[in-house]
């Protein structure tokens, strides 16, 4: 057994770390640019912004934040549900499995690729929206919070619906969108939480979408229903959770 | 220390019994090897040893370290060649060869010469900026041997490693498994080609539906056998089927094949078989342009330890 020494667990931390780097970048190699990813992760926010405006519910400049909170939910979700069941029919998802570091670097490489695409969408929506639409910003520290965690907790969802053991990234794209749709409606994006019904308001009190969505309103436009530490230290809760059973499903999934 | 302890190991999938109860021990250096036909339960044992298939009931060391409960430990020291060439068609040869060895987080420089050098030796490196997507079966196959040994690992896994490929690539890896060998690494590797087990392996475990028939040297498995022996003859006018169940009549021939352009009659008095042979050239008005006594061959004690017949998946020229 390995003794228990710092140097033992910067050891191991490192070897962990650098795994997940290579997994993720391999993602970035061959994945962002498959037609799969980019019509789910970047285009369906663009016409579901694109609607929103056309059926003139808002101004653009008021859809900005949840367009923001959108794509991060979209992109960021977008990668796994392809990669995976890709590398578990080319037999390719076995190396990384057999890769002598525990599964939960293995979860976190792959959403890191998720959290990576989902910053790089979110940065050109953000800079498109500032200078086509001039939006005034209260609070950019508060954007970059919720970008940031949203991103890395719904790349951890993404993982986590990719643990279903098919080769079809058909399979998983559907399992997402089952959650994915329904949160942008419950989730205070384009309808004010206050103004939904008692039960989807419980409802939106466990989406993770909801406190993401907060910090960003809140960094645009001033307007927040909770506390910018409470949005963080939730988004924070719903990444460990997901990751936690992400590799539970990985690990039962292994056959 | 062994390389690989192996004890009472089962694998299940629902009612299906992959692997029922086998035992043995792989010693540090050694070549071993697994035979057995397809569904044997090969790629199963491979995958419970590397730790990617949880084993029903039943333990497995490597270098001592317990796969289950040790993995990470286990795995460091070895490398993986899974059946199918699971490499990245998307990347280039050098870059599936930098994600193999940054999965074991080996630094730029050794990275580097470790590539360099194993692409060199499977005649890659020419064509390392090529996305594998334009690689030809034996080349993925070869990458994917390199990128097993990226880690310099004192124990190889290979899951049939030369399995339905061309001669050269097939040349090249068994050229480099002999390397290995005397390089004192330790060899698991799984084959249904009789042959192969026969040229490379030290001691061959003879598997068939998830059973270990038999394990020992190659040459002390065929002695177990000697009862079996064999005569090759070729006529000089060819091989018709007819012929074949002519041959299969003659007086102490106890069994008889087509083996190409000869037929190989079995029993255990050769000598007999051959005067028997003659005779027949003679009455049938042809002539032998051939004949030999063989011993047993390693795929005779397959066949007699298995019950499997010819065609069942096993093959001794692939
Ligand atoms: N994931 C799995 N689920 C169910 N059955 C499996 C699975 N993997 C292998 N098997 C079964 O286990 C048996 C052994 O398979 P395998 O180890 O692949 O054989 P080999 O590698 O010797 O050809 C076969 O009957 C196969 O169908
Ligand atoms: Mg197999």
């Amino acid at each position: 057994m390995p003794s228990i020494s710092l140097s033992g667990i910067e050891d191991r931390l490192s070897r962990e770390l650098v795994a997940a780097w290579a997994i993720a970048k391999k993602d970035v190699l061959i994945y962002y640019l498959r037609p799969g990813v980019i019509v789910g992760g970047v285009l369906f926010p663009l016409f579901m912004f694109l609607a929103f405006t056309a059926g003139k519910l808002a101004t653009p400049v008021a859809l900005v934040p949840g367009l923001i909170g959108i794509t991060t939910l979209f992109s960021a979700s977008s990668i796994e549900p392809v990669s995976v069941p890709i590398e578990r029919r080319m037999a390719t998802f076995d190396r990384l499995l057999a890769a002598p570091v525990s599964l939960n670097a293995l979860v976190l490489g792959e959403s890191l690729s998720g959290l990576l695409y989902s910053l790089l969408i979110a940065v050109v929506v953000f800079v498109a929206a500032l200078i086509i639409l001039m939006t005034p910003i209260t609070n950019i520290f508060l954007i970059v919070l919720g970008i940031l965690f949203s991103s890395l907790c719904f790349a951890t969802l993404g993982t986590l619906f990719a643990a279903y053991p098919t080769e079809n990234p058909g399979d998983i794209i559907s399992m997402v969108n089952v959650v994915r749709f329904p949160l942008i409606f419950i989730s205070g994006v384009f309808i004010p939480i206050a103004t939904l019904p008692a039960v989807a308001q419980m409802i939106a009190y466990v989406s993770p979408l909801t406190y993401a969505n907060d910090l960003i309103q809140g960094g645009y436009n001033g307007k927040m229903t909770f506390h910018p530490i409470v949005d963080v230290a939730m988004l924070i809760v719903f990444i460990v959770i997901f990751q936690l059973i992400a590799n539970y499903l990985y690990k039962r999934f292994s056959d | 220390m062994e390389a690989i302890e192996v004890s009472h190991l089962v694998k299940q999938f629902g009612t299906l019994t992959a692997i029922n109860d086998i035992s043995f021990s792989v010693a540090a250096g050694e070549t071993f090897g697994f035979l057995g036909p397809n569904g044997a339960g090969k790629t199963t044992t491979i995958r419970m040893l590397t730790g990617i298939s949880p084993p029903t009931s039943g333990t497995a060391t490597i270098f001592g370290h317990d796969i289950v409960r040790e993995t990470v430990a286990a795995r460091q020291s070895m490398g993986i060649v899974s059946e199918t060439s699971n490499v990245y068609t998307d990347l280039t040869g050098w870059q599936n060869m930098m994600l193999a060895a940054q999965l074991y987080r080996i630094g730029r420089s050794e990275r580097d010469r470790n590539a360099t050098e194993l692409l060199k030796r499977f005649e890659l490196y020419e064509r390392r900026d090529t996305k594998a997507h334009g690689y030809s079966k034996g080349m993925r196959r070869r990458l994917t041997i390199a990128m097993g040994l990226v880690n310099s690992p004192r124990l190889l896994f290979l899951d049939e490693p030369t399995s339905g490929l061309d001669v050269e690539s097939n040349l090249i890896i068994r050229e480099m498994i002999s390397d290995l060998i005397k390089e004192g690494v330790t060899v698991f590797l799984t084959t249904h080609n009789i042959e192969e087990a026969n040229i490379l392996c030290e001691r061959v475990a003879i598997i068939d539906k998830g059973h270990i028939a038999a394990i020992d040297a190659p040459e002390r498995l065929k002695k177990t056998i000697q009862s079996v022996q064999s005569v090759e003859v070729a006529f000089l006018d060819g091989t018709s089927p007819e012929r074949l169940d002519e041959l299969r009549l003659l007086p102490m021939v106890n069994g008889a094949r087509k083996e190409g352009d000869k037929f190989k009659l079995f029993t255990e008095n050769p000598t007999e078989v051959i005067e028997g042979v003659m005779a027949y050239a003679q009455t049938h008005h042809t002539r032998v342009i051939s004949i030999t006594t063989l011993g047993p061959s390693l795929e005779d004690v397959f066949v007699k330890l298995t019950g499997l017949q010819r065609g069942g998946g096993i093959s001794a020229i692939d």
